[in-house]
């Protein structure tokens, strides 16, 4: 690994204030990614990888533990020093859903701009970068002119990809990137964000299916109740999960071979991690 | 957006009506066959072909007194819309990004606003301001302003929270920002809607409120205070008050109409914001009470 990681979490907590009393969304929880690097995080519903995600980008304040973007320690920042940040382009995000992440009233043209655009970059250098980009993920200038309700839905990703790589990151946050998208598209999506690995930019990449992160990460975090229970090489968790919970993901994708045998596997793994955390929780 | 709603069947019946009242305030006063102050022998006169609409209680002819107030009635509708919007819309999208301190207060001064009897507090400023339609339109642009208000604030809360904007922050957005490029369009729309609900509420309030000699001093002439000289004099002419009320209702239909035809040439955001009734039972507050 790289002497400087781009980005490094240490110790994270997250609390959310709740009604009643506060809900641990992350508890201490360490992370790294070094240049070039591509991180899965892999985790359920509610498991706080999309908390991970945002406090990485200054949306969601950490209660305890410290965060560093590109060497510098953002954690203590205040709104100004994080626009200073963000202006900067250096990490990028990418959310689940592409109709909701861009303005229905905004071209595909001027959504791709936006970042430069708040940059300070003059107009015209801003148009020509937007038309870069949208070379580089496939798709064609004369949908720049259309409104994103005019566009498929891979289209809309494509152009949300694109608008996260206009500034030229060194880390990309994947929110769930494919798992709106249809079978067809969802292939296109990792073929493309493939490439962009082999570009030399780090992506984290966020997913709650195992799947469609093994092919393309270099390592693979589990998150599992606001922890990290597992972090290492994609191959080695895939093949050799050590935490039952990891087990259970890698026992529930689905095999195409036989259904009965799969939910056999699956209530045996769902056992064995409810005996694990029983273990755990009375320590 | 006009050639959009000009598509329209209501908003082309909309636009003429208002086209037709706005060319009667520019040249109405040029157009009125009598001096509108000038008192004749002739009183409380039938219409003839000297006088179309025959004359009032002090033989003033009333065709002319009508042509004559209605740049006055007209002007004060606008003046209305325009304070609401200013005193209603900046602080109804502001109270979404300027903290939880200014949140609060507009919240309750629009709460506050809402209580307060809208005659009592005419009468209050027109006792302190004097009395004069600017002073009265400034009433009423205050009283009105808590629906903007609440019409901006809603708009910008459903906008401010997407991701859309998300995004723009995490590219360093600042506030600025944010609401030029995409919290305005989106809140233009059912604004749009409540101005023009508003500028037939104003024509109601402004009528009612000559009608009860706040605002307009007695000769002047304006479509309320025509209609309440009428009213006084029923027994005489009972079909007098039939016209200025025509007047009146006309340009409040037209400008409902047009307030539908907006709502319906806008994107669902608009839709979905502002349904008619909520507006309408805003509104209503104020004309009920007028």
């Amino acid at each position: 690994m790289s002497p400087e990681p781009v980005l490094a979490v240490t110790d994270l907590d997250v609390h959310y204030r709740r009604r009643q009393g506060r809900l641990h969304a992350l508890r201490g929880v360490s992370l790294s990614v070094a240049p070039g690097e591509t991180v899965g995080v892999i985790g359920e519903t509610g498991s706080g990888k999309s908390t991970l995600a945002r406090a990485v980008v200054g949306l969601v304040r950490p209660s305890a533990g410290r965060i560093t973007v590109a060497g510098a320690e953002v954690t203590a920042f205040r709104a100004r020093q994080w626009r200073a940040l963000r202006r900067r382009g250096i990490v990028q995000y990418v959310f689940q859903d592409p109709l909701r992440s861009l303005d229905p009233d905004l071209t595909v043209e001027e959504s791709l701009a936006e970042p430069l655009l708040i940059q300070g970059r003059p107009r015209r250098e801003a148009v020509e970068r937007v038309r870069a980009y949208l070379a580089r993920v496939r798709l064609d200038e004369e949908l720049l002119s259309r409104l994103p309700g005019e566009l498929s839905g891979g289209q809309r990703q494509r152009v949300t990809i694109a608008r996260a790589l206009v500034t030229e990151p060194r880390v990309v946050i994947l929110d769930e990137p494919v798992s709106a998208l249809d079978a067809a598209n969802r292939v296109k999506a990792l073929e493309l964000l493939t490439s962009l690995r082999d570009a030399g930019t780090a992506l984290v990449f966020i997913s709650h299916d195992l799947g469609s992160v093994a092919g393309v990460a270099d390592r693979i975090a589990v998150l599992y109740r606001g922890e990290i229970v597992e972090d290492g090489p994609a191959r080695a968790v895939v093949n050799t999960p050590r935490h039952a919970y990891t087990r259970l993901l890698v026992g529930s994708a689905p095999t195409l071979r036989s259904a009965r045998a799969d939910r056999a596997s699956r209530r045996r793994l769902r056992a064995l991690l409810r005996t694990e955390e029983g273990i755990r929780h009375d320590v | 957006m006009l050639r959009r709603i000009a598509r329209l069947t209501t908003g082309r019946i909309a636009l003429g009506i208002l086209a037709t009242v706005g060319l009667l305030a520019v040249f109405g006063p040029v157009l009125a066959p009598y001096d509108p102050l000038e008192s004749g022998a002739d009183i409380l006169a039938s219409p003839s072909w000297a006088h179309l609409l025959g004359t009032d209680y002090l033989g003033r002819d009333v065709l002319s007194r009508l042509l004559d107030g209605s740049r006055v009635s007209i002007l004060g509708a606008v003046q209305v819309a325009l304070i609401a919007l200013v005193v209603g819309v900046v602080p109804g999208i502001l109270s979404v990004y300027l903290g939880r301190p200014f949140e609060w207060l507009t919240l309750r001064l629009a709460d506050t606003l809402v209580a307060l009897p809208f005659l009592v507090f005419a009468v209050a400023v027109t006792a302190l301001l004097g009395n004069g339609i600017p002073q009265a339109m400034f009433v009423v642009g205050i009283m009105v302003s808590p629906l903007f208000y609440r019409v901006a604030r809603a708009a910008t809360l459903s906008v401010a929270r997407s991701q859309y904007v998300e995004a723009a922050i995490i590219a360093g957005a600042s506030v600025g920002w944010v609401i030029r490029r995409h919290v305005w369009v989106k809140v233009l729309p059912p604004i749009a809607v409540a101005l023009a609900n508003t500028t037939g509420v104003g024509f109601v309030v402004v009528s009612s409120l000559t009608f009860l000699g706040i605002g307009v001093q007695p000769p002047a002439p304006t479509w309320g205070g025509v209609l309440a000289a009428d009213l006084g004099y029923l027994s005489f002419q009972p079909w007098a008050p039939l016209v200025p009320t025509a007047l009146i209702m006309a340009t409040v239909w037209a400008c409902n109409l047009l307030a539908d035809a907006i709502r319906d040439v806008t994107g669902e955001a608009g839709r979905a914001l502002l349904n008619t009734r909520t507006v309408r039972a805003g509104l209503s507050g104020a004309g009920r009470e007028a």
